[in-house]
């Protein structure tokens, strides 16, 4: 029954979408408010149907209806009932349908908040959310459609007599529920962890957030109100895409470091950067804005970043799922992905051929012109520069290399992650030292000496910081240039609230905790940025001395024995074979960590044998200091292999994350106006 | 009565050049570095991605660093957890192929596929290496005919791709 459910729910949201279209594109033609409501109102009743659809999948899953292919390849009888609900997002066909999902909720969300204040750019908006939401329904109901069931034709060739379908086909039976329990695939291993259970829902909220301010661009586009009212109106939605995108990138990297057993969480894979290249696209674009808002300029510019983040998006998407990216990460090989192909280059070009239009005729020229290369909008350009910088650099490694020697050599061509870093690690440099400089410049104009002025603090405790550093023992280079242009950029945040909470208090006379409150409040957008700028830097510090000082090593040890690795030790106490609950062997290794002579942890690293692959799982002692973490390579009950890392402040990659995205929701959060 | 009317002073012609000349003269600088950083980083690092049987078959491509993938054959995987290395051959699998899953089986089951012996040291042995898993491996062929990796990278599309028919479910005669 689920299946029959679903399957009509799909339907129905994929013709609403298709109406919702056809209504307010002729509706914006004709100005007939009667037709643009009647859009509007489809769009959102897309809503509810795609919850249904989802809602017997996940009732399916829940369920254990293995009759459904979907849920025969992501869960078993096995399966907890946690993974059996993220088992939705398992694998490629549910993921399509939550993506849908959650771009119905975000349309919906548009409407709601944006069809007064925006009502003249509504209904071409609304087209291009239906457009995209219409796309990727069609490829759940005619590709990859999540309520396919197993069937038997009897009468077929042995090779061909189980099929996967929508409709019954003629002279089919139904498997056994029995046959049907006992072969079921059960979820990848891989994904039975925290870091999945969030991670793939953020990335595609990020995905799918920045497809509304994409909308609103190209509305104002077809509209010809290249005012910034579609800036103004999607200013918090691209805020809350990059949350969202944020967050799915820094649990991707935690989950990796968790469950990949490396000691990393960044490898430079294909379909890692194809994630990470809206990213750096947006956060320029997050920074331009601004200059349109404050300054009248930069309105071209904005245009391209707009429609580069949703071509990034829709890339990433197509690397993703298509299957013809070599990565690690990517899903099966699919047939979905020359339609994404092409849905990426007909949306691109027609975003870009109504910009060329509009540029033409002169409709999107700047109020004011740069005056002054130290004037805060110019160092915004500079950051925006090295964004780009960052994203074509990526580009090329991950895709435009591989791609163009195909085409020209022949022959692939493809770099490794030194070749990445080579290419990143100056631009990251640059990119710390203007988020240092920005927020000392004024508007407009900035005089050498009043930049000179906001420089002596900042740069005065930097050099005391490396001077510290070098002193401690860390090589001048890497305290310089790794730590050195992270604190830079993180003391001018930490001093410009400082500044601002000190002005407070000389001239209202306020305590500092009020004033800093205050200080927020008033300037929420300011000061919620001085925070992400913070997190950056603690991510910085962490990802620096995380790669740059790792310690890594591997022994055998008998029983009673022990690994010496800088000042701790790792004892081998006890070896354990026990059964988990889902049927899983596991292979435990009982460990205790010291320090200094001192016992500090009692470790369990382990090897779970999933039917699929055996899978290790660290054991980790955190501190903010470091990670002394273990891995269990093998061994039987007297012998052990372990492999050892120290990663220092490796935590600080994670709580600058957890700084981004709070600074983020305070610049995003709707000004509070006091009564 | 003073005149109170004010206009702006226009700034002057030649400073509006100067300051558009130096903005066209950081954005040649940044554009020369970050071209520099692509070519140069692109020179030193690029590989070819190639299969085994282009491997074995060009003497050019000996003790060149190059990026190759191949099938696993799980029998042939040995660890030694005291120097941490990992042993193992790989099988030619084609450049192209409609389902990995089908190309590796085939290519294992194939006696007369070209093969080759890999070493990695000092590696984690990954949970992945297994029989029929894709390895992606970056690493130069040496002397002695063995593949010296320095990067191993592993897909099991068997394991994790949605069966397109799995066996067994139309093994019960009560359905006929």
């Amino acid at each position: 029954m689920s299946a029959e459910i679903g399957l009509a729910a799909l339907t129905l949201a994929f013709a609403l979408a298709l109406y919702a279209i056809f209504a307010s594109v002729i509706g914006a033609r004709r100005a007939s408010s009667q037709l643009i409501l009647s859009g509007r109102n489809a769009a959102l009743l897309t809503f509810p149907a795609l919850l249904l659809a989802t809602g017997a999948l996940v009732g399916a899953l829940t369920s254990e209806q293995y009759q459904l292919s979907y849920v025969y390849s992501v869960t078993d009888p096995q399966t907890p009932a946690l993974y059996r609900f993220t088992a939705l997002w398992g694998s490629q066909r549910g993921s399509l349908l939550l993506w849908s999902l959650l771009m119905s909720v975000f349309t919906c969300a548009a409407i709601g908040l944006n069809w007064r204040s925006e009502r003249h750019l509504m209904p071409q908006a609304v087209a291009y959310m239906m457009a995209t939401l219409a796309f990727f329904l069609g490829l759940s109901l005619f590709i990859e459609n999540p309520f396919a069931r197993w069937w038997i034709l009897p009468e077929a060739p042995p090779a061909e007599q189980v099929v996967s379908t929508v409709l019954i086909p003629p002279g089919a039976i139904a498997p056994t529920d029995a046959n049907l329990r006992a072969g079921a695939e059960g979820l990848n291993p891989l994904l039975r962890h925290f870091g999945m259970v969030i991670h793939p829902p953020m990335l595609y909220l990020g995905f799918v957030g920045f497809t509304i301010p994409f909308a609103f661009a190209l509305a104002a586009l077809a509209a010809g109100d290249l005012s910034t009212g579609w800036i103004q109106a999607t200013r918090r939605w691209s805020l809350i895409a990059w949350i969202c995108l944020s967050c799915g990138l820094i649990l991707g990297g935690r989950w990796a470091y968790d469950v990949l057993g490396w000691g990393g969480y960044w490898g430079w894979d294909p379909v890692e950067n194809a994630a990470f290249l809206p990213w750096l696209v947006g956060t320029a674009f997050i920074h331009s804005v601004m200059i349109q808002e404050k300054r009248g300029m930069l309105k071209l510019w904005n245009m391209i970043l707009v429609i580069s983040t949703f071509s990034a998006v829709m890339f990433g998407t197509f690397a993703t799922r298509s299957g013809v990216i070599e990565s690690v990460h990517s899903f099966a090989r699919s047939e979905v992905g020359f339609p994404m192909l092409a849905f990426w280059a007909v949306m691109t070009l027609v975003a870009l051929a109504t910009l060329l239009w509009r540029w033409r005729r002169g409709e999107l020229r700047d109020e004011r012109q740069f005056a002054n290369l130290l004037s805060r909008e110019s160092l915004f350009v500079l950051n925006n520069v090295v964004f780009i910088a960052l994203f074509l650099a990526i580009f090329w490694g991950s895709f435009g290399l591989p791609i163009t020697s195909e085409l020209l050599l022949g022959k692939e061509v493809t770099i490794g992650p030194q070749t990445f870093e080579f290419y990143v690690v100056p631009l990251f440099i640059a990119m710390y030292i203007l988020m240092g400089l920005a927020p000392l410049s004024a508007w407009s104009a900035t005089s050498l000496r009043r930049f000179g002025a906001g420089l002596k603090a900042p740069l005065a405790l930097t050099m005391l910081s490396i001077l510290a550093l070098a002193l401690s023992g860390t090589s001048l280079i890497v305290a310089a240039l790794g730590y050195g242009v992270a604190l830079f950029a993180g003391y001018v945040a930490l001093l410009e609230i400082f500044r601002g909470a000190r002005a407070r208090r000389r001239s209202l006379d306020e305590g500092w905790l009020r004033a800093v409150t205050a200080l927020f409040r008033r300037n929420q957008r300011r000061y919620g940025g001085y925070i992400v700028h913070l997190g950056v830097t603690v991510i910085g510090i962490g990802v620096v001395a995380s790669t740059v000082f790792q310690t890594e090593t591997q022994h055998t040890i008998l029983r009673g024995e022990a690994i010496s690795v800088q000042d701790y030790s790792l004892r081998f106490d006890d070896f354990i074979r026990a059964q988990a609950v889902d049927g899983r062997l596991m292979r435990i290794a009982a460990v205790t960590v010291f320090r200094a002579g001192g016992e500090i942890a009692r470790l369990r690293p382990r090897i779970d044998d999933y039917p699929q692959m055996p899978m290790k799982i660290a054991g980790a002692h955190s501190t903010l200091e470091n990670d002394f973490y273990v891995l269990l390579m093998g061994g039987d009950g007297e012998r052990a292999t372990f492999r050892i890392y120290i990663n220092p402040l490796v935590n600080l990659v994670w709580w600058g994350g957890v700084l981004l995205v709070l600074g983020t929701v305070v610049a995003a959060y709707p000004k509070i106006v006091p009564k | 009565m003073k005149d109170l009317s004010w206009v702006k002073p226009k700034q002057p012609q030649k400073r509006k050049r100067s300051e558009r000349l130096k903005f066209i003269g950081v954005g040649i600088l940044i554009l020369l570095a970050v071209l520099y950083l692509l070519i140069s980083g692109t020179l030193q690092g690029a590989r070819y991605f190639i299969t085994v049987a282009e491997l074995l078959s060009d003497p050019t491509n000996h003790g060149r660093t190059v990026r190759i993938s191949g099938a696993v054959d799980g029998e042939s995987i040995e660890y030694d957890s005291e120097k941490a290395i990992i042993r193992f051959e790989i099988v030619n699998i084609p450049n192209e192929y409609d389902d990995l899953a089908a190309a590796l089986r085939e290519a294992l089951m194939d006696n007369s596929a070209p093969r080759l012996k890999v070493l990695v040291e000092d590696a984690a042995i990954p949970d992945l290496l297994q029989h029929e898993a894709q390895a992606i491996l970056t690493g130069a062929l040496g002397r002695d005919t063995v593949f010296q990796a320095s990067e191993l990278l592993l897909k099991c599309p068997s394991r994790f791709e949605e069966s397109a028919a799995p066996e067994g479910l139309s093994q019960i005669p009560e359905h006929k």
